[in-house]
């Protein structure tokens, strides 16, 4: 793990390419993640944000290019390998463990990082306990770090959204990751869980060590926290850099407000110059 | 008032027709004889007593109004004693109309002869005599008429005596709330205690029984329990790793099959001990159901379900062929299996050696109470948590870790041992084997047994075979409509509680976090 932390980048995503079909969703995209880092990734709807996560993690198979996590290829490797390497992920559409309680959400997230095998579990090895003992502390200790520990024992459909959203944090911190990827973490909440949200991802950060990626549509989170930003557009990079960057970038503007703006910026300006001159000066 | 005049037509042509449909299946006249039986505690009788047969058209009547009391005619809608009686007199003369209607027809096609037979096999010329009270059509249209009237008034009336002294609901409300409050405070000491001690009476009751029942009580308890077994197994298959496997009775085949050539002297004529072959049965079954497991683990829902089908009919086929009667005994099955010996310190401590049929009954005891406890701690161990996080969402659990593929095999292979071990012991306790009992309608009733008892809880397996195998046998005297009310019994339940009559309950897990500097050493390492 030591090794890890020397090289330069935790995730190297080098010309990423996914096609459906005839439609190519993600288009040469390459995104470097260095360590400790938080990189959102923003873009109008459409745009591949969610299916360039999905490429990252294992869920599509790439057409086109190379994902390095730690600098080792991880394409077209299974999901349950690449949560085992270090890499975790939260969902744009809540996906949690309905019907099984807020605890063993937490417990399924441990699974990379457990060991006792069945036989163990009939036979009520000393190994088995213990291992159960730990995992059961530590997913204690995540539900705290996320403040969600008064929720513990009841089924995680009974959650209230935002809670559902931190606990489907918590279960991503089961395998200590070194890479989470947030996919809009912030979707749907009022400025005050907003403002929870963006202190936890901090911490995860500053506390726990890891690097985060996430994709966000409240530009008030993404420039917040943000060391630098990747803009998708149409499924292409259209810009890549620190918050003030993309603030000032043309091309990010014009995917979000169209091209019309231009024109119009300059026919305001014109009129506006016209306004401000003197009557019967020409 | 309209729509409330409107609603009770309805309601009474329902129970007309509900009734007609008794009357034309002569559900009726079973039903009268078992209220003879009750009331004069002779189980001889065989013949229906007319007045009987009044008291439960009566009965069915008072039971369709009463509800209809309750759902339509509430406190909250205010409608008068009057108006409700009313209601209940219509309702008595709409159901009494059709029933009367449809013996005018039948008695007439009787009076001139037609024998009914030729197009519905129940109406002998005796039944139709039943129908008619054995009296003339005038007087049994009268009777009709006046039943039905006198049940729907009742009804209505009791109903409404319940809903202005608000009792029997209220008394029922009071045990629900105690009763959940008890849930509540589970988790303190003294009801700790009080649910143990049950527990504890509950297993010694079911320790003594098979030394004081009789032969078929022992019988049906064996199967019982058999069939709990079967679906222990299954439970763990779709219950909580949630694939849908049909073909189930395959592995109980399997392990049947493997048991009995292993000990019978023909067809093979090896005649192993129990022990040996048990356990190469148990082996065996693992292995079919590994071979199933590797083709299947990238299939999803519908298709898992076909795949495993298709191999369940395949080893019917199997044992079913001439073709194999020199390895599998053909259509004729097995005969003479072995069965244990009971050990000698049994006969030394009781005095006696105990019959076979109860130490056969004690021998399942152990196998069941086995099963249970391995299923009890695969379930709430890191295992049982991966299959139930692949029911809810395969891909995420995926995701997070869980290797999918694998833990499927595995839950086939776990479930198909103990498939297995249930089959070799039936096949042992019945010292005869055949193809015949191996149909697809073993793997639907244990699937029954699962969703009825909740899907994936212990308890609730066990009640469901109960349910499932023990009160078809309770219900003997309804013989040839048994299905029909247990079909109607499943449909009423799937209605009222869709989670099953014992749905699994969440254990309490958390305990009390540590300082986040812990979490940090975890991150580190």
């Amino acid at each position: 793990m030591m090794m890890a932390k020397e090289t330069l980048y935790v995730l190297e995503a080098q010309h990423i390419t996914i096609n459906f079909g005839g439609l190519t969703a993600v288009n040469d995209v390459s995104l470097q993640v260095p360590f400790e880092s938080i990189i959102s990734i923003i873009g109008p709807n459409g745009a591949g944000k969610t299916t360039f996560f999905n490429c990252i993690s294992g869920f599509y198979q790439i057409d086109g290019g190379t994902v390095l996590f730690q600098e080792r290829p991880i394409n077209g490797i299974p999901t349950d390998e690449i949560a085992d390497l270090g890499i975790s992920r939260t969902y744009q559409n809540i996906r949690l463990f309905t019907n099984m309680s807020v605890m063993e959400n937490v417990l399924i997230g441990q699974q990379p990082r457990l060991h006792s095998t069945c036989v163990d579990t009939i036979l009520q090895t000393y190994r088995n306990r213990r291992e159960e003992q730990q995992s059961i502390q530590k997913a204690s200790n995540l539900l705290e770090f996320v403040g969600l520990s008064a929720y513990a024992d009841d089924l995680a459909k009974n959650l209230p959204y935002g809670a559902q959203r931190r606990l489907e944090i918590a279960r991503a911190l089961g395998n200590n990751p070194h890479l989470l990827l947030l996919d809009e973490p912030c979707a749907g909440m009022n400025p005050h869980e907003t403002a929870a949200m963006i202190d936890l991802i901090r911490t995860l950060r500053s506390d726990l060590k890891i690097t985060v990626v996430l994709i966000e549509h409240d530009m008030k989170v993404v420039m917040n926290i943000s060391d630098s930003i990747l803009v998708l557009d149409h499924g292409e990079a259209i810009a890549n850099g620190t918050p003030e960057e993309i603030q000032k970038n043309q091309r990010v503007i014009e995917a979000y407000l169209g091209t019309g703006t231009d024109d119009l910026v300059e026919k305001y300006s014109q009129r506006k110059k016209k306004a401000a001159q003197p009557i019967g000066e020409e | 008032m309209k729509n409330m005049t409107y609603k009770t037509i309805q309601n009474a042509i329902t129970t007309g027709i509900i009734l007609i449909f008794f009357e034309m299946i002569d559900l009726t006249s079973t039903l009268a004889i078992i209220l003879e039986k009750l009331f004069t505690g002779n189980s001889k009788v065989k013949t229906v007593t007319p007045n009987y047969l009044i008291a439960v058209i009566g009965l069915i009547v008072f039971i369709a109004a009463a509800a209809f009391t309750n759902k339509n005619l509430t406190p909250a809608s205010k409608i008068s004693l009057p108006k409700k009686l009313t209601a209940g007199l219509i309702f008595g003369l709409i159901t009494g109309g059709m029933l009367a209607l449809l013996n005018i027809i039948l008695g007439n096609f009787l009076n001139n002869g037609v024998d009914l037979r030729k197009y519905l096999e129940v109406l002998s010329p005796d039944v139709i005599r039943n129908f008619l009270f054995q009296k003339d059509i005038q007087s049994a249209v009268m009777i009709f008429f006046g039943t039905s009237v006198a049940g729907a008034l009742a009804g209505t009336l009791v109903m409404h005596i319940f809903q202005v002294t608000g009792q029997p609901a209220g008394l029922w409300h009071s045990i629900k709330k105690s009763y959940g409050s008890f849930q509540q405070q589970q988790h303190s000491r003294r009801n700790q205690l009080i649910s143990r001690s049950a527990l504890v009476l509950l297993v010694i009751f079911i320790l003594i029984l098979p030394l004081i029942a009789n032969a078929y009580t022992i019988s049906v308890l064996g199967l019982v329990c058999i069939y709990a077994i079967l679906g222990l197994g299954l439970n763990l298959i779709v219950g909580l790793s949630g694939q849908l496997v049909f073909g189930y009775v395959a592995f109980y085949a399997i392990g049947a099959y493997t048991f009995a050539l292993l000990t019978a002297p023909k067809p093979l004529g090896i005649q192993l001990s129990f022990l040996p072959a048990f356990v190469i049965a148990l082996v065996m079954s693992g292995i079919a159901g590994g071979l199933v497991g590797l083709p299947i683990m990238n299939l999803r829902g519908d298709y898992l379900a076909i795949v495993t089908l298709g191999f369940g009919e395949i080893i019917r086929i199997l044992i079913n062929s001439n073709n194999l009667t020199d390895f599998t005994g053909g259509p004729q099955g097995v005969k003479n299996i072995g069965q244990p010996g009971q050990p000698a310190f049994i006969g030394n401590l009781l005095g006696a050696p105990l019959k076979n049929n109860v130490w056969f009954l004690y021998l399942i005891f152990a196998v069941l109470f086995i099963v249970i406890y391995v299923v009890f701690r695969l379930q709430y161990s890191r295992t049982g948590r991966s299959w139930e996080a692949m029911r809810e969402d395969e891909t995420v659990a995926q995701a997070c870790g869980v290797t999918t593929s694998s833990y499927k095999v595995l839950a086939v292979v776990i479930g198909a041992v103990i498939a297995g071990a249930a089959g070799a012991i039936y096949a042992s306790r019945n010292t005869y084997t055949g193809p015949g009992e191996y149909v697809f309608m073993v793997s639907v009733n244990v699937l029954a047994i699962v969703v009825i008892g909740g899907m994936g809880s212990i308890p609730g397996v066990l009640l469901g075979a109960f349910i499932i195998k023990g009160i078809p046998e309770l219900l003997r005297d309804l013989e040839s409509y048994r299905m029909i009310v247990f079909g109607a019994m499943l449909v009423i339940m799937m209605v009222i509680r869709p989670e099953g009559l014992l749905p699994v309950k969440r254990r309490r897990l958390s305990v009390k976090p540590e300082s986040v500097e812990s979490l940090k050493e975890n991150f580190k390492s």
